[in-house]
């Protein structure tokens, strides 16, 4: 059975391949484009918004800016994906914060999770089996590291933020964190 | 690998990608790194770089679908491909077919390779169908191939077709819709092979009392009432 990362280069080609047609304003490419990545950004961004109407507005945004600037990506500097979903999770936190900053009781951003009804989750069998195998990895963490991740990367929060929430010094939060992806990394095998 | 000089400034790698640092901080964290040694500002690059490799790959853990319109609105909102309109005149199987745009707004402003065909109306029947509190989407498969979306809003009484990697008709005939309500079939307007694209947007501008939108095979112009069965068709119910 292939791990998720032994088939990442394929999907990295593939990618690479439709944002430089992206880039030169190719529509079919752009739709392939969208309908290969849409659940892991779309998923992503509802995770840390946790509101269906926002989500679909900033995962809309993101998928704009893509259009618009696909012939910034840099093979060199990183996969699409790793690129796609930087500029995915960057919209979202900002979204966050802004909605938190609006909101002065932050009512709207409880810790509650929403639970998303099974069958809208991405149904590709593919991308089940590494969900799967994703899910296995953060098991494999620490409390203390799986929770820093959360609180920094979903829930946005900034380090300084998570300390606080978690009653631990700077210095610890931030190895914690390193130290999770250090984690992942090994159990993914990308390390 | 080198034990980086600055351990401070790497420390801050993981939250930096991460975009957990905050946005009064990242100037000074963006400074340090310019003023670092190069192997200082190597090793942080490779960490961050790391660490979004890492969530590309996490990114599994949460997928979900989005909505189909999601997919539709931003197909519209880019798409430079032919986008038809059809109208219904007074002999309803006669189709008014405007090349390129005329009915929704591309947006695509800024990027210079917007068309306009008419000055920014007010906005257009599939914007507002789009908004419309009580919009619907309904799907199906074409079975020689493709996708057929109808969204559309009984608000409104109006709709948009989007037909994606639909097989062209064969030569010498064109897909006719018809919208089917108490009185039978209406016709909604024909598609040739050229209007059929890899993506085709029509607007649907009066569903009236219509169930269905159901697809025939027609003569060029189209028929008055169907001529040939139904090979596709999507409950508008």
């Amino acid at each position: 059975m292939s791990t998720p990362v032994a088939r990442l280069p394929l999907v990295t080609a593939e990618l690479d391949a439709l944002l430089r047609q992206v880039a030169r304003r190719d529509v079919d490419a752009f739709a392939s484009f969208y309908d290969q990545t849409r659940a892991r950004v779309f998923g992503l961004v509802t995770r840390v918004l946790r509101d269906p109407g926002y989500s679909e507005e900033t995962t809309q945004d993101i998928y704009l800016q893509v259009w618009r600037t696909a012939d910034s990506y840099n093979p060199a500097a990183g996969s699409p994906l790793a690129w796609l979903l930087t500029l995915a999770h960057r919209r979202a936190v900002d979204r966050v914060r802004s909605e938190r900053a609006a909101s002065a009781r932050e009512s709207r951003y409880g810790a509650a999770n929403v639970d998303l009804p099974s069958d809208q989750v991405a149904d590709s069998v593919i991308l089940r089996d590494e969900r799967r195998q994703v899910a296995d990895c953060l098991g494999s963490l620490t409390d203390a590291q799986r929770e820093a991740i959360h609180l920094a990367y979903y829930d946005g929060l900034t380090y300084a933020q998570v300390s606080e929430r978690l009653s631990a010094n700077l210095a610890t939060i931030k190895s914690r964190m390193r130290d999770a992806i250090h984690g992942l990394r090994k159990c993914l095998g990308m390390a | 690998m080198t034990e980086p000089t600055d351990p401070d400034l790497i420390a801050l790698a993981t939250p930096y990608a991460l975009h957990a640092v905050p946005e009064s901080e990242l100037a000074d964290i963006e400074r340090q790194i310019a003023a670092a040694p190069v192997a200082v500002a190597q090793a942080f690059a490779d960490e961050v770089r790391a660490v979004r490799e890492t969530m590309a790959v996490v990114s599994a853990a949460t997928a979900v679908e989005p909505p189909d319109q999601l997919r539709i609105r931003l197909l519209t909102e880019v798409s430079t491909a032919p986008i038809v309109e059809l109208r219904r005149k007074a002999k309803p199987w006669r189709t008014t077919i405007l090349a390129a745009a005329a009915a929704l707004l591309i947006g695509l402003g800024g990027l210079g390779v917007g068309l306009a065909l008419r000055p920014a109306p007010s906005p257009s029947t599939a914007e507002q169908v789009f908004a419309a509190p009580d919009v619907r989407t309904v799907s199906g498969q074409i079975p020689t191939g493709g996708t057929a979306t109808v969204v559309f809003s009984r608000e409104k009484n109006a709709g948009v077709l989007v037909m994606n990697n639909v097989a062209p008709p064969a030569p010498g005939t064109v897909y006719q819709m018809w919208l089917i309500g108490d009185k039978g079939p209406e016709s909604a307007g024909t598609m040739d092979a050229k209007a059929v694209a890899p993506s085709t947007t029509a607007v649907l501008p009066d569903l009236g009392s219509s169930k269905a939108l159901a697809f025939t095979v027609e003569p060029p112009g189209g028929s008055a009432q169907p001529t040939s069965p139904v090979f596709a068709q999507l409950s508008l119910a």
